[in-house]
Formats: structure tokens, sequence, C-alpha cells
């Protein structure tokens, strides 16, 4: 049948599509030149149309310029450090680049030798002491891809002012790497994990460094170790953004620009809220990332993460791109990076955008109206957001796992043949500490949830001494996170029921100090 | 490969794996958990106290014919004290309510439970058959869905009952989270997540299967033999709601925590402070007294558009303008009649094995 549901006539025969647009050919906004663009059902033509998205850019990226608002109305834009650029060679990294080359680093004159825009103009005063340009190499994943760094530098040629930082994937599992971007002498050794168990049990934490790996052959077991392909892309995604924050950090960045359109935007927020994020959705828009301290702190060395093309559409970027003649490279070979809910919320929202022009707009402004209901006691260490108080109970709460549960204890007199409390999972806390505890929500989903078929693993995973098939290894920053609770005045307990506890020693001085009011002077 | 043991129990053999957790267990283990599970959601929120009168909105369907099963169950089990009706609404479709009506009259018996039947025809003046001749199946599911909501609140009102329990389960959740961030209904995306609603002078309304997943109803119903209508409503679903159910269907394909996932992320995000405030404050019906935002309630507005042969005024602007040009309702419009929340003694009808 016809996509009219006329029985009558040709199979093949589509219904003439209604116009998505009926205010006028000529463009909404000088009313003078013809249309070329619609964007939402408005008319555009190129001229407008430029500034337009110009202006868009802008308006969402100056104000988070600053470091303070400071009082004036219109203040002279200086960032506190320098600026660090994400770019993966997609359409949005890249006409953000070129935006961000044209407005900020280029004073070109005039015909009449002035400098253009006037002296006010960002252009005119240097708002970043420097620029680098970061672009996270993700072959080692995939190794049917191949490398595209070389493509990168050719279309980076056109902005020489930039700095270029090529990093790689497994950097996130290189011990050199790790060194040569922070300062402090932490204990290194790689923390590894029994991925996909509930519990998260680690061995490291108690025996010691444990794995031997390179850092490429490490991603690539801790990448083969996750559950579903849907964890796979969440932690891809994961690594690429931590290893572009900790670059920033080390070039002393303020502003770590990305290249996320309103599009992508709208599939990540709808993404993250469906892998559990709904905690840390102001992150997905705006993040003050704040290295291992929670976002509360006032802290002038915070790095923003800023995504000035927020308000506009991979339309907008796409026709952007075309007619400012922007090279872009594209991003065909990490089709596998996207692959599960990051896929399937892709194609989503990009096959409702056609039909509801305006919905990618509506999920970023819903989503911009929302925030966490509870304050975040610290930051997850594998993914560095807020972390929730409370997902234990949460989860035994909504589900029963295990009739070994206290709370159960009432109930199992209904159960019609009674059973002996399980007693496997206290074996295994017993033995091995956890750091569920220290994950958020997504991330201890993405480490276990299992999909609907049990994912057979593809690579060969990492076998401890006792021939046990055990662990994966973690991101460097994981085991620093860990690293830094065992210093020398906090231990690590583990109870029976799995909780891992840091204990920390008190001195005589802090302990005298809590009971003062209570000594007499003697 | 053998059969893997029950990963509760240890004992018995594993017949089924809970999408809800993954873990494989055997029948008796799925009976308790469902049922546990469902009881901690009660008692974890605080639904009910004893002497509580519940009206369970029934349909006939997997999820209300499931929840009449349980509630009972459990009641008897754990002494809650309540006493339980069943409240069910004729829309008016035929071949689809009247037949999943009968489904409902038969639990009436099986559950020995007191049944009411409120019909769209005694309350409006219109059965959905009728609306859909008018309208057209596009967007006949706003009417329905607004007319529905009201009439739980009436019928539960005509019985005199404190609380409503409906069978929205996680999918239903989940779907209406995403339905809401794509709508941008701020004020539902608020609430949605919410066990336990109330507005001003209105029944409490919870929803117990909250936590529950769709499959493993559909299990429970299953495995139980219970007697439930199966067929989907014959007009044409809501497309755009049609598009968020398939799209989470294919979430729960990729990983099936995806449904728990979307509610604890409803649960863990709140509209902030300041749009709060820009919010209408919930106002009563100046025609027929109900909870409303607007002066006219949404039921109101859409039968007094299906009155004045202008039905499709709530759905586009250009049909509410031409609406509001023709002037003020007249007088002698069809309105639904007054609410009364307050406590009035009805007759139901009760079940043979009572009388």
């Amino acid at each position: 049948m016809s996509s009219c549901g006329n029985p009558s006539t040709d199979q093949d025969a589509l219904m003439p599509r209604r116009l998505r647009f009926n205010k006028g050919k000529d463009c909404i906004k000088c009313k003078a030149n013809p249309g070329k663009i619609v964007i939402r059902h408005a008319v555009y033509c190129k001229e407008c149309f430029i500034p337009l998205v110009m202006l868009k850019f802008r308006r969402s990226l100056e104000p988070s310029v600053n470091a303070s608002a400071g009082t004036s109305k219109r203040p002279k834009l200086k960032a506190s450090g320098s600026l660090v650029l994400g770019f993966s060679g997609g359409l949005g990294s890249s006409i953000l680049l070129d935006m961000v080359h044209k407005t900020y680093f280029v004073n070109e004159s005039s015909a009449n030798g002035e400098a253009r825009g006037g002296t006010n103009h960002p252009r005119s005063a240097s708002v970043w002491t420097s620029c680098a340009v970061c672009y996270v190499e993700v072959c080692s994943a995939f190794p049917e891809t191949r490398d595209r760094t070389n493509e990168i530098i050719k279309a980076l040629a056109p902005y020489p002012k930039f700095d270029f930082i090529p990093l790689r994937l497994e950097y996130a599992f290189d011990d050199s790497w790790w060194r040569s971007i922070t300062t402090t002498d932490q204990d290194r050794s790689q923390l590894t994990i029994e991925l996909g168990k509930d519990g998260l049990y680690t061995e490291a934490l108690r025996h010691g460094p444990s794995c031997d790996l390179s850092p490429v052959d490490a991603l690539r077991t801790y990448l083969a170790s996750l559950p579903t392909q849907t964890a796979i892309s969440s932690a891809i995604r994961i690594l690429v953004r931590l290893l572009l924050l900790y670059t920033a950090r080390s070039h002393r960045a303020s502003h770590l620009l990305l290249g996320t359109s309103l599009t992508t935007l709208s599939i990540s927020l709808i993404s993250c809220i469906s892998q559990g994020g709904g905690h840390s959705i102001r992150e997905e828009f705006q993040e003050e990332w704040y290295y291992g301290i929670p976002a509360t702190t006032e802290n002038a060395d915070a790095i923003r993460v800023v995504r000035p093309l927020r308000d506009v559409t991979m339309k907008e970027c796409s026709m952007f791109a075309w007619w400012n003649s922007i090279h872009v490279v594209g991003r065909d070979g990490q089709i596998r990076a996207t692959a599960g809910i990051p896929g399937l919320t892709k194609d989503f929202i990009v096959g409702l955008e056609k039909d509801y022009p305006s919905t990618v707009s509506t999920i970023a402004r819903t989503c911009a109206k929302l925030e966490p209901k509870n304050a975040s006691p610290g930051l997850c260490i594998l993914c560095q957001r807020p972390i929730q108080e409370g997902l234990d109970d949460w989860k035994t709460r909504i589900s029963i796992r295990s009739y070994s549960d206290a709370k159960l204890g009432p109930d199992l007199v209904y159960l019609p043949t009674p059973v002996p409390p399980n007693s496997s999972d206290v074996t295994m806390s017993d033995q091995c500490p956890s750091i569920s505890k220290q994950l958020c929500y997504s991330c201890r989903t993405t480490l276990t949830s299992r999909g609907s078929r049990a994912a057979k693993p593809t690579q060969p995973r990492v076998i401890h001494s006792t021939q046990q098939p055990l662990s994966a290894p973690l991101p460097m920053w994981v085991s620093a996170s860990c690293a830094q609770l065992r210093t020398e005045d906090r231990q690590l307990m583990v109870l029976g029921n799995g909780e891992v506890w840091v204990g920390k020693r008190q001195d005589d001085a802090t302990q005298r100090n809590e009971i003062a009011e209570f000594l007499l002077d003697t | 490969m053998a059969p893997a043991s029950c990963a509760l129990c240890q004992k018995a053999k594993a017949i089924l794996k809970r999408p809800k957790t993954g873990q494989q267990i055997c029948k008796e283990c799925f009976f308790f958990v469902f049922e546990t599970e469902v009881h901690h959601t009660i008692t974890n929120a605080k639904l009910f106290k004893p002497g509580d009168k519940v009206a369970i909105g029934a349909s006939g369907g997997k999820d209300s014919t499931v929840l009449a099963y349980v509630m009972k169950t459990l009641n008897e089990r754990y002494n809650y004290g309540l006493d339980l009706y069943l409240l069910s609404i004729d829309e008016g479709i035929t071949g689809y309510r009247d037949d999943s009506l009968e489904t409902v009259k038969r639990n009436q018996q099986q559950y020995s439970l007191p049944l009411k039947i409120l019909t769209y025809e005694e309350l409006y003046g219109w059965t959905m058959d009728a609306i859909v001749s008018e309208i057209g199946k596009k967007n006949n599911c706003t009417f329905c869905g607004v007319f529905r909501r009201q009439a739980l609140d009436r019928g539960a009102s005509s019985l005199n009952v404190d609380h409503i329990v409906t069978g929205h389960n996680a999918d239903d959740i989940a779907e209406t989270v995403l339905m809401n961030v794509m709508r941008g209904d701020i004020a539902r995306l608020g609430r949605c997540t919410l066990i336990c609603t109330q507005g001003e002078d209105s029944i409490k309304r919870s929803k117990p299967f909250m936590y529950a997943y769709e499959k493993e109803i559909v299990m429970y119903a299953y495995f139980k033999k219970l007697d439930y209508f199966s067929t989907e409503c014959i007009y044409s679903p809501d497309a755009y709601r049609g598009h968020a159910r398939t799209f989470l269907k294919d979430l729960e394909v990729a990983r099936p925590s995806a449904i728990i996932d979307i509610i604890h992320s409803g649960e863990a995000f709140g509209v902030r402070e300041d749009v709060k405030v820009t919010q209408k404050p919930q106002q009563t019906c100046k025609r027929c007294g109900y909870m409303s935002s607007n002066d006219l309630c949404k039921a109101c507005t859409l039968l007094e558009g299906l009155e004045r042969g202008m039905a499709n005024s709530v759905t586009t602007d250009r049909a509410r303008k031409k609406l509001d040009a023709l002037g003020p309702a007249p007088d002698n419009l069809r309105t639904i009649p007054q609410f009364r929340p307050a406590h009035l003694p009805v007759s139901v009808e009760l079940p043979k094995t009572d009388l």
C-alpha cells in the first residue's frame, strides 16, 4: 500500500510531504533577500544566517568566560587561564574551531587599516593566553579502524596559532602519560576489578599492582570486559572526556570547549537519562570540573567545560560549514563508539527531528530547568561527576537480589520453601573490597548491567595468578583516587556486608579539640 | 547444558530470567520476590493506613488484573486492613472495552471484590466511538486520557474511597519521563515519578507497580493463570507516544535495566526552584469544580469543543482562535456534573458470592 493509505494506487507512490515552512519565501530577518535555509519553520538568507549562528555561539560562550560575573553590564572578556578545544574531526568541533579562531584569535585589519569590529571587539584583546587543540585517537579501541591523526593535523593547518595535542585513548591506562600530567607523587599501581558483578570487587586494593599489560592491551581488556555495547560506548565517552579534562588541567586551562550542537546535546541528554545519569544532568550542559573536589567548592582553578554550539542545530552547523568552506574530516570510523543506547538515541532523535523539528530544542530547554534533588557527597571515581547517596538502599528497596538481605527477614516466612541465607555475597565481600560506593549510579550500571543476552567476551581477560578469570584494569585516575584513600592516615576497611569504609586516624590534637569544652584546666 | 538452579533459593530449577535483575530464578521465588517487592513499595511509601477504602482502577488488562490479585493477596497476607473495590471506566469502545469489562466482571467474582462501573456516556454524554466519529483517530487519545482520569476520580468519589491504585508499571513511568522531557511538560515531569500524587480536594492516586517491569507482570499473570484481556485499543495510539514507546522497547533490548535507570533519573532530578515559581497554581474548574490549572479544566474544554462542533480546538491554535471568535459558550451547553469530593454513600454492585 502507498504511504497515503490508498490501496488502489501504485505501491511506491509517496504522499507529497507537507511543506514545513509557511512564512513566505523571503528571509524572515532582512525581509529583502530570498530565503536559502529553513530553520524550524523560519526562512533565512545566507547573509543573515551566518551572523545569526555566530551570535548564538558567542551568546552561549561569553557569559562563562570571566571567572566571576562582576558588576559591569558589559564586562571585558578575560579568562583566568588558557583555552583547550576538544577536536574530534566531526562537524561540530570543526566549525567550533573556525569560529573560535575567527572570533578570538585573528585580528584582521579592514581596508582602511583599522582593527575590524572596533577596539572593544573580543578580537582586539586576547581573551585566552593561548589555545591548544586536543584530539583523542580512538583507533586502539577498534582494531579495524585506522589512525587518523595525520588527517587531523592537515585539517588544523589553516590554524597555525593553535597548538596541537594528540592524545590516544589508551593513555587512560598509561602510567607514563599519567606521570607526565600529574604532579603528585601518588601510588600509581594500576587497579583491576571484576566487572559485571554487583559488588565490583577489587583485588588490587588489597594485593597491590596486578596488571602488567601494555596500555593498548589494558584498554582492550577493559572494553572487552564490559557487559554491553552500551557500556563500551559509555566507557569510551568517559575516557575521552577525562583525557581532555586532565590534559586541560596540565595546560593550566580555564576553559575546555566542545563542539556539541543542539542536536547532539539533546541526544546526550536523553542518553544520559536512559543510562540513569539524571543526577548529573546539569553537567551535560555545562560543567565546572575540579580535580577530585566536589563541585560546591569555591575554587578558582576549576575548568569550565562549555558547549558554545548548544543552541545551533546539526542542520545549521552543516550549512554554516558549507557556506564557510570549512573542511570536516568526519568520524565514520567510530561507528562502534555509538552503539547501544547512545546509538539508538541518536537514531531516534535524528528521526524525530524530521517530523517534529522543535523536539531537540524542547529537550534541551526542558533539561535546562532541572537540577539534582539532593546534594552530592563527592565525585564518582570513574567519570568524576557527582555521586548520589543511598544508591544501595534504593536498589535494595526496589528489587530483591538475595535472600541474605537483613531487611528481608520478616518476609521470608511467606516463602513456600524456606531457604538458608545465601552466604556467597558475604564470603566475596569479606575477601575483597568494593569500589561500588565510590561510583555514581550511571557508572555502576555501566560496569554491572548485562544485556538481554549474556555477552561473550571477545578478548582474553586478565588472568590472575590464582587462574580465576578475574579482572579488568581500570583507568589511571580510578587507581589514583583509590590510592588517595590509602594514604598514611586513611585505611580501607571491608565490612561483612560488602561495604568499604575509609577509616581516618585522628591525631591527639584533633581529638583534644573535639572534647575541649569538657576538659578542665589542670 | 544442565538447567541452572535458581539464583535465589539455589534449590529449584530456574525457569525464567528476571528482566529487572538479570537473575535466573524459579517460579516460586519469582512469585515471592514479585509480591514482596510490591509490598516493599507500598510500605516504604506508607501508602495506606488500616481501614482505608481503596479503589483498584480495573480495565481488565494484564496490569490491573495482576494489581487486583496482588493487592488482595498482600492485604490478606500482611493485614493491611484495606477495603478494596474494583472501579472500571467504560469509555464506550465497541469490540474493545465491552469485551474487557466482561473480564473485569469475572475478576469481580474470582476475587470477591465489589465493582463500580462508570461510563463516559453517563458522565460526558459522549462515548469514545462517538468522539472518534467526530474527530477521527488522530488525537483521540487526548480525549480518552483526560476523560478517564476525571472519570476515575468521580467514580472513586462516588464510592467514598480514600485512595485509587492504578496498574501503571515501570515501563509506563519510564515512557512518561521520556515523553515529558521531549514535549517540555515540566510540571508533569516533576511529579510523574512520585509514587503517590494528590491534588487539592482530590483523592490520592498511587502506583504500586511503578518498579515492576511490564514483562514481569505478564510473566506473573501467565504463571498464575490469571484471567485478563490482552487486546490493544482498536483506536490507533497517539503517534508521538508510539514513537517513545518503540524507543523505550529498543532501549530495553539493548540493556534491560534501561527502564529502571530512566525511573532512577526521573527520581534523581527535580524542577529548579526558580522555574517552579513561574508555574501556574492549581485551582478549581469554574464549570465543574474539578482541579484545574486554568479557569476551565481540560475535560470541560474538550467537552465544549465537542458540543460546539469544534473538537480540534484543543489540538490546534487556529481552531482554538476560531472557537474563541464564536464567543462564550451558550447557556444550554451540555456540561460535566459538578465534582463533589465529599464522601457520599452510593450503591455498588457486589459479587454474587456475597449476596
